[in-house]
């Protein structure tokens, strides 16, 4: 009879980052300043502080003390300038300052909402650029155009609707003749609304899910968004001509409870970060799974993607997991 | 010191003797002329020149027989007045020329005249020193055309005398008198220097000789050994000078078209040579047949000056004939190159400063014959060096593989020439490979083991001294001469350094992955190649090479190591792991098996096949060498490298240390080593610090590893190391490491507990040591000063002296009753400021969580975690996992110790199976279950104590009472039985245990009441030797009651009161009568006072 095949070996990470010392709630890959030349990974963990990890030499090179112990939950460098944002739980974006291996303050913003909802960034011609944040109102979404930090306008839902808090947010523009500027944003009651930031008035509303948004993320070219909660089910949906949204697709999963999901720059791979500590690789455009990464010991938080395809997780262990997977070649 | 300066003094008394010499030609007065001579000065001589060679001349010249004797004595008088003056007149000096050389032939045969070696002698000097007389412009007129046959007659006669003479003296002296007529003479200021012109005059001149010089020199040359290395020596440098001069390039290149008519008779004029090419060429061919013969007998000739000569012929000629002799380029540059590596360090030297000369004038590389005809030589040894190193003995490999050095040495960067050709590079390669191959039929490989393999600290310091070259010593197939591994060493790193890097090393990668077979040979040899890319000891000659990169290096470096420590070339088979490798060797091994199945059919490739499971010795062997030439690789890398090599350490160290861990002797000696090369190739003072500082890289690998643990049996040992070596500062790195050997551990318990037990024996360890209690620390320094406990037996000692006075035994029953009283619980109120005030609710910054308790330190954590699993562990099948388990749990009481809120709950779910490691188990492990318990004892008494006399002490005295007998009556097997051990380990046991608890009263006296019976003499001494230990514990706790016991079982001496209001004490004990419990009790009294 034939040999009982073994099972595929267990894919392993291709390092792992130690020493954050607590939980790690948000991870961003970042080109480095000029020079530095070697890709650098940013973390933010629980007790507050920010690291930078450098991929070279697997070590944190330096420390950003600057949410005074409270978490950090999002991180996003800007395209221009070497400045990174950073969102806390003590209620403050901060701007900081990279180049030159500089690391301070130059700028924040106060936050009106304790919420888990993570803020997002929309660059505009250098050096204005436009952040959507919570708001002062349970249900806000607030904009405004930096460095300025002047308000640009705050998108509340209708009286009727109470989708509840919004939980994750993603601005983009569509590459049109005229850009306008669009903010998808995921609520508390499962749905996901299409703003046009602009007009501030909702485009279009779908439900997808029976339990609150914890992640999107939108493909504009494809015109195709992805979004988790802490349900059991993965929603893809789409955007028509029309400006709607229509989920398309669903896609179930063994446990429940989706932290965060990211679509990978080149638009192949998904992955989502799972309560269940598991990372879990799906084909973007046909949604077929491909793998489960099976290494942490505790929820994942968040994943990013880095450029040349390279894939973080950080968890509530308290560690990074870097893998390589599908390599372009 | 002449006394007679002036010539007309000097005249004065010559005169009379030549006169008288003219008159009688005989001995005495030649003799007599020349004792007169000595007394003139110099410059009279000058004067009187003519004067006084009249008479010897006429002498040599009067015709009819002469004597010998004569003969020699004028030729010496002559030489004697020659060499203090100057031949002015261009006749005389002819005609003396002539007159000196028809002393040596015989006028009927063309022969030397059959004289005595003195005369030849005499003569030959006399014909030196007359040449050396000419002065100035005069000895150019001498070498005019005319004079040709004479000279060449002259010539000739020398040569055969320097050929068939006997006398080494007589030859010496013709080969140096040649030297002397040809100009070529080595002293100072002589001939003067001559203009381009004269030199080409002389040439010409020469060049009717050239044929019967060199055929005759060569003849001297190549004679046999034993005729002396000077003769040899001046043959040689008389050929390279003659051929030198007669063949200088700079010479032939002003040769004009045609020839000059020159002004002389037919005769002579048919003697004359024409230097034209067609001559040139055609003497340069013949000249090469004489230089090809010369050197094929001088290059092994024994003497080393004959070979150093060599070398200066070989520069002589290359230097100032590269055109004329081209032919002989070859074989002078395979002399020179040959001889680099002589055996005499003289001749070493000056091989190498003609080398770095060539270089530097770019002899060879600048010019495009030459290097040419190099590696055209090398391609022909490179094509024969397969079947040299096949055929040849060490000897004959020792050459020719210097050669082979020296080739490169010479080429530099243009050996890519060579390697560039796919069919020569494979068969220098054959040829390497083939020669390189190890021999691996000894067994004692496989058999040395290392048996202490995690004490990194014991392994000597990263001292500076140790050179980075220093390998192990291999056993070759194919020779045993040190110096040929050393020869082919440094021919890998001159192609490392020179060749292209990439080329070779994917070449000999190549190889590597081809067969088993080549494996060895080709890591050794891309070890050396990048050791010698990085100039490490290489000698360049060629100043401009460009290097390899940096980059390019590292790039190729780190390649390579990923090909050395992957999983099929790094884990291989090298020793029989019955218990410990299960399936997955045979699994690994079909891997290996796959690559092997190509491999010719050769001893060595006999690798572990799936039909026959347990791998050759020969196999094995193979793979031993083989991981340690990787482990020597990667040391060199690290060299190579440098502080690059930083960036490499996260995949190397850990592999690395992996092997540093081996049990095969050779695998962790050649692991350590390689450490100690990344050490001081990265900058870190020791092993500890290497590990120390990149932790964090070895973590990653554990952690990763952990989740394969079937493949990577020994990560576990690496993780141990690693503590072993860290600090503190380590712990949050490590820490889910440890949650993920715990998390394994729980998978895998029945078949790795064994390695997971010695880790968390590690990890606890180093807990201990990295986080000490501070209370503990404080104890220990106060209890130096003596704890009250070592005060008593000194009152009491005191007190049993008879020197007390009453006042002392008041107040020692006084303080007795107010003991007593506080016994009783009539606790007076002073103790009640002690109490501690209770803990007001804490107030500031951890308020704002209040519902949550602060999270416990990491280490209580772990040690929390681990205690638990031991608490399973307890009560393994194994000895071995139950006494590592006992130590483990030991180290997690001590860490656990300031924690009582989370010491106590495990130790109350712990109590159970630790009673019965206590009362059923082997007696080793009773003795470890004893130090917990005193352990325990000690950080937490008043728990323990109430548990520890009512369900173990009990059982333990009961044991003991009841064996009593049993041991008292045995014999002396009895001291092998179970049950002896068993009693030996509980009474070892108790003492400390019973101090450490601090037992009441009544269980002190259980205790002593069952092991007084093992204070018998009948008892094996052994146990009472254990008894007598349990009852030194005993005092310490209560001396009085001690020494109460005791004295009741046999009483040394009446007791007379120390007071006589006092009643004499009779104690049950009887005095002076001899009991079995006599002599210990004696001891253990003795103890007490």
């Amino acid at each position: 009879m034939a040999a009982p095949t073994r099972p595929p070996p267990l894919p392993d990470p291709q390092f792992v980052l130690r020493g954050t010392q607590s939980a790690v709630h948000a991870l961003h890959f970042y080109r480095g300043t000029q020079g530095q030349g070697c890709p650098l990974l940013l973390s933010g963990s629980l007790s507050g502080l920010v690291h930078i990890w450098s991929l070279h030499t697997r070590r944190a090179l330096t420390t950003l003390d600057g949410h005074g112990s409270q978490c950090v939950t999002w991180l996003q460098t800007l395209p221009h300038g070497h400045q990174l944002l950073s969102q806390g739980r003590d209620l403050r974006l901060c701007l900081w300052d990279l180049a030159e291996g500089r690391n301070a303050v130059v700028d924040s913003v106060r936050l009106e909402s304790v919420g888990f909802c993570r803020s997002t960034v929309l660059a505009g011609a250098p050096p204005r650029w436009m952040v959507a944040m919570p708001g002062r109102g349970s249900d806000e979404v607030e904009i405004l155009e930096m460095p300025s930090k002047t308000s640009v306008c705050t998108l509340k839902p209708e009286a009727d609707a109470k989708p509840g808090m919004p939980m994750c947010l993603e601005l983009w523009q569509q590459a049109d003749s005229s850009p306008r500027p669009r903010l998808l944003a995921g609520y508390e009651d499962g749905s996901v609304a299409l703003w046009d930031v602009s007009e501030r008035k909702v485009c279009s509303r779908v439900t997808c899910h029976t339990e609150p948004v914890m992640g999107l993320d939108f493909d504009s070219q494809k015109a195709r968004g992805v979004s988790g909660s802490a349900e059991k089910v993965l929603a893809v949906w789409s955007l028509d001509e029309q400006q709607s949204l229509k989920v398309c697709r669903t896609h179930e999963l063994t446990n429940p409870g989706i932290a965060d999901v990211m679509i990978r720059p080149d638009r192949k791979l998904l992955a989502t970060a799972g309560w269940d500590h598991r990372v879990r690789i799906f084909h973007w455009r046909t949604m077929k799974p491909l793998a489960v990464l099976d290494f942490h010991t505790a929820t994942v938080h968040c994943v990013a993607f880095a450029d040349d395809g390279l894939l973080a997780a950080g968890s509530g262990d308290r560690r990074i997991s870097i893998w390589s997977l599908y390599q372009r070649t | 010191m002449g006394v007679f300066d002036t010539p007309q003094e000097a005249f004065g008394i010559l005169r009379p003797v030549c006169v008288q010499l003219t008159k009688s030609q005989t001995v005495e007065n030649v003799e007599h002329l020349q004792a007169q001579l000595r007394a003139v000065s110099d410059s009279a001589l000058q004067e009187l020149q003519q004067y006084v060679l009249f008479p010897l001349r006429f002498t040599l010249k009067t015709p009819g027989p002469k004597r010998e004797r004569l003969i020699q004595s004028v030729v010496e008088c002559l030489t004697f007045v020659l060499s203090s003056t100057c031949v002015k007149e261009q006749e005389l000096l002819q005609e003396l020329f002539s007159e000196l050389s028809a002393c040596l032939y015989s006028p009927n045969s063309k022969k030397p005249a059959a004289v005595s070696e003195e005369l030849k002698l005499a003569v030959i000097r006399g014909l030196s020193a007359l040449m050396h007389s000419a002065y100035g412009d005069i000895i150019l007129t001498f070498y005019e055309p005319s004079i040709l046959p004479r000279l060449g007659f002259a010539i000739s006669l020398l040569l055969d005398l320097a050929e068939q003479e006997k006398s080494k003296q007589v030859k010496i002296a013709a080969l140096q008198c040649l030297q002397v007529l040809l100009l070529q003479c080595d002293c100072q200021d002589h001939p003067r220097s001559l203009d381009e012109h004269e030199q080409k005059q002389l040439g010409d001149l020469f060049a009717s000789f050239l044929p019967g010089i060199s055929t005759a020199l060569t003849r001297v040359i190549t004679g046999d050994f034993k005729q002396g290395h000077s003769i040899v020596v001046s043959s040689l440098r008389l050929f390279y000078k003659t051929v030198g001069f007669i063949m200088a390039d700079e010479q032939l290149r002003k040769v004009s078209k045609v020839q000059a008519k020159p002004a002389v008779e037919r005769r002579v004029a048919e003697l004359m040579i024409h230097r034209t090419a067609d001559w040139v060429k055609n003497t340069g061919d013949k000249l090469t047949i004489l230089i090809k013969k010369i050197i094929e007998c001088v290059s092994v000739h024994p003497h080393w000056k004959v070979r150093l000569e060599l070398v200066e012929l070989v520069e002589a000629l290359l230097l100032k004939c590269n055109q004329s002799l081209v032919e002989s380029a070859g074989p002078l540059l395979k002399a020179l190159v040959g001889l680099v590596n002589d055996e005499s360090p003289e001749v070493q030297a000056q091989c190498d400063k003609v080398l770095r000369h060539f270089a530097d004038q770019k002899v060879v590389v600048g010019n495009r014959a030459f290097a040419d005809i190099l590696s055209e030589n090398l391609h022909s040894l490179a094509t024969s060096l397969p079947r040299l190193m096949n055929s040849q003995d060490d000897q004959g490999k020792f050459s020719t593989l210097s050669l082979l050095l020296g080739y490169l040495k010479l080429l530099g960067p243009k050996v890519n020439f060579i390697l560039n050709s796919v069919a020569h590079l494979q068969r220098l390669s054959k040829a390497l490979i083939q020669v390189l191959e190890l021999d691996v039929a000894g067994i004692k490989v496989v058999e040395e083991r290392c048996w202490n393999s995690d004490d990194l600290s014991a392994s000597p310091k990263a001292s500076a001294a140790r050179p980075w070259n220093q390998i192990q010593r291999r056993y070759f197939r194919f020779f045993t001469d040190e110096r040929i591994f050393l020869l082919l060493r440094q021919i890998c790193q001159l192609l490392g350094f020179y060749g292209n890097l990439y080329l070779l090393v994917d070449h000999f990668m190549e190889l590597y992955r081809e067969s088993v077979v080549y494996r060895k040979q080709a890591s050794m040899i891309v070890n050396e190649l990048v050791a010698g890319a990085a100039g490490l000891e290489v000698e360049d000659l060629h100043k401009k090479h460009i290097q390899t990169s940096p980059e390019e290096l590292r790039e190729i470096v780190t390649s390579v190591l990923e090909e050395y420590t992957s999983q099929e070339n790094w884990y291989l088979v090298t020793c029989i792991e019955a218990e410990e490798m299960g399936e997955e060797l045979t699994m690994k091994q079909s891997s290996l098996q796959a690559i092997t199945s190509n491999a010719h059919t050769c001893q060595v490739t006999s690798s572990p096949a799936l039909s026959k499971p347990s791998p050759t010795v020969c196999s094995m062997n193979s793979n031993i060498w083989q991981i340690c030439i990787q482990l020597e690789g990667i040391g060199h890398f690290a060299y190579a490298l440098g502080n690059d090599f930083r960036l490499l350490l996260m995949s190397a160290l850990y592999p690395v240390l992996e092997k540093a861990g081996d049990q095969t002797l050779l695998i962790s000696q050649a692991a350590t080593s390689t450490m100690m090369d990344m050490c001081h190739a990265c900058g870190y003072d020791s092993l500890q610090h290497l590990i120390n500082q990149n932790s964090d890289y070895l973590v990653n690998g554990i952690s990763l590893n952990l989740r394969h643990l079937a493949q990577h049996p020994h990560t576990p040992k690496v993780l141990e190391v690693m503590l072993r070596n860290s600090d503190a500062s380590l712990l949050p790195l490590v820490a889910d490491v440890v949650q993920d050997v715990l998390a394994t551990l729980d998978q895998f318990y029945d078949k790795r507990a064994t390695s997971f037990v010695s880790v968390l024996h590690a990890l606890l360890a180093a807990l201990a040591q990295w986080f000490p209690d501070r209370r503990q620390l404080q104890e220990q320094s106060l209890g130096k000063e003596g704890s009250h406990l070592s005060q008593r037996p000194a009152t009491l000692q005191k007190g049993l002296e008879n020197t007390t006075t009453a006042k002392d035994i008041e107040q020692f029953l006084l303080n007795y009753l107010k003991e007593k009283d506080v016994a009783d619980g009539n606790v007076l109120d002073f103790d009640s400021e002690e109490e501690e005030p209770s803990v007001p609710p804490e107030v500031g910054k951890s308020d704002t969580r209040p519902d949550v308790e602060p999270p416990l330190p990491l280490q209580i954590q772990i040690a929390k975690d681990v205690m638990e699993r031991c608490i399973h562990l307890l009560s393994d099948k194994n000895l071995k996992i139950r006494l590592k388990v006992l130590d483990v749990l030991d180290l997690c009481v001590v860490v656990l110790q300031s924690h009582k809120n989370q010491l106590l709950p495990l130790a109350h779910r712990a109590w159970p199976s630790l009673v019965h490691r206590l009362t059923n188990d082997d007696p080793l492990a009773v003795l470890r279950a004893f130090k917990v318990l005193r352990t325990l004892g000690g950080k937490c008494g008043d728990f323990l104590r109430s548990r520890f006399c009512k369900a173990v002490l009990p059982k333990l005295a009961g044991s003991l009472v009841t064996q009593a007998p049993i041991s008292a009556r045995a014999g002396p097997v009895y001291s092998h039985t179970l049950a002896f051990k068993l009693q030996l380990a509980v009474l070892q046991g108790l003492g400390p245990l019973c101090e450490s608890l601090d037992l009441g009263e009544g269980d002190l006296n259980k205790v002593a009441d069952a092991c007084l019976i093992y204070l018998s003499a009948k008892q094996p001494v052994k146990l009472q030797e254990a008894a007598r230990s349990v009852f030194l514990h005993l005092m310490k706790v209560d001396p009085d009651s001690t020494w109460l016991l005791l004295n009741e079982l046999y009483c040394p001496e009446q007791f007379t009161p120390p007071h006589p209001s006092l009643c004499p004490v009779q104690l049950r004990g009887a005095t002076g009568q001899q009991n079995p419990y006599t002599a210990n009790v004696l001891h253990l009294l003795k103890e007490l006072q």
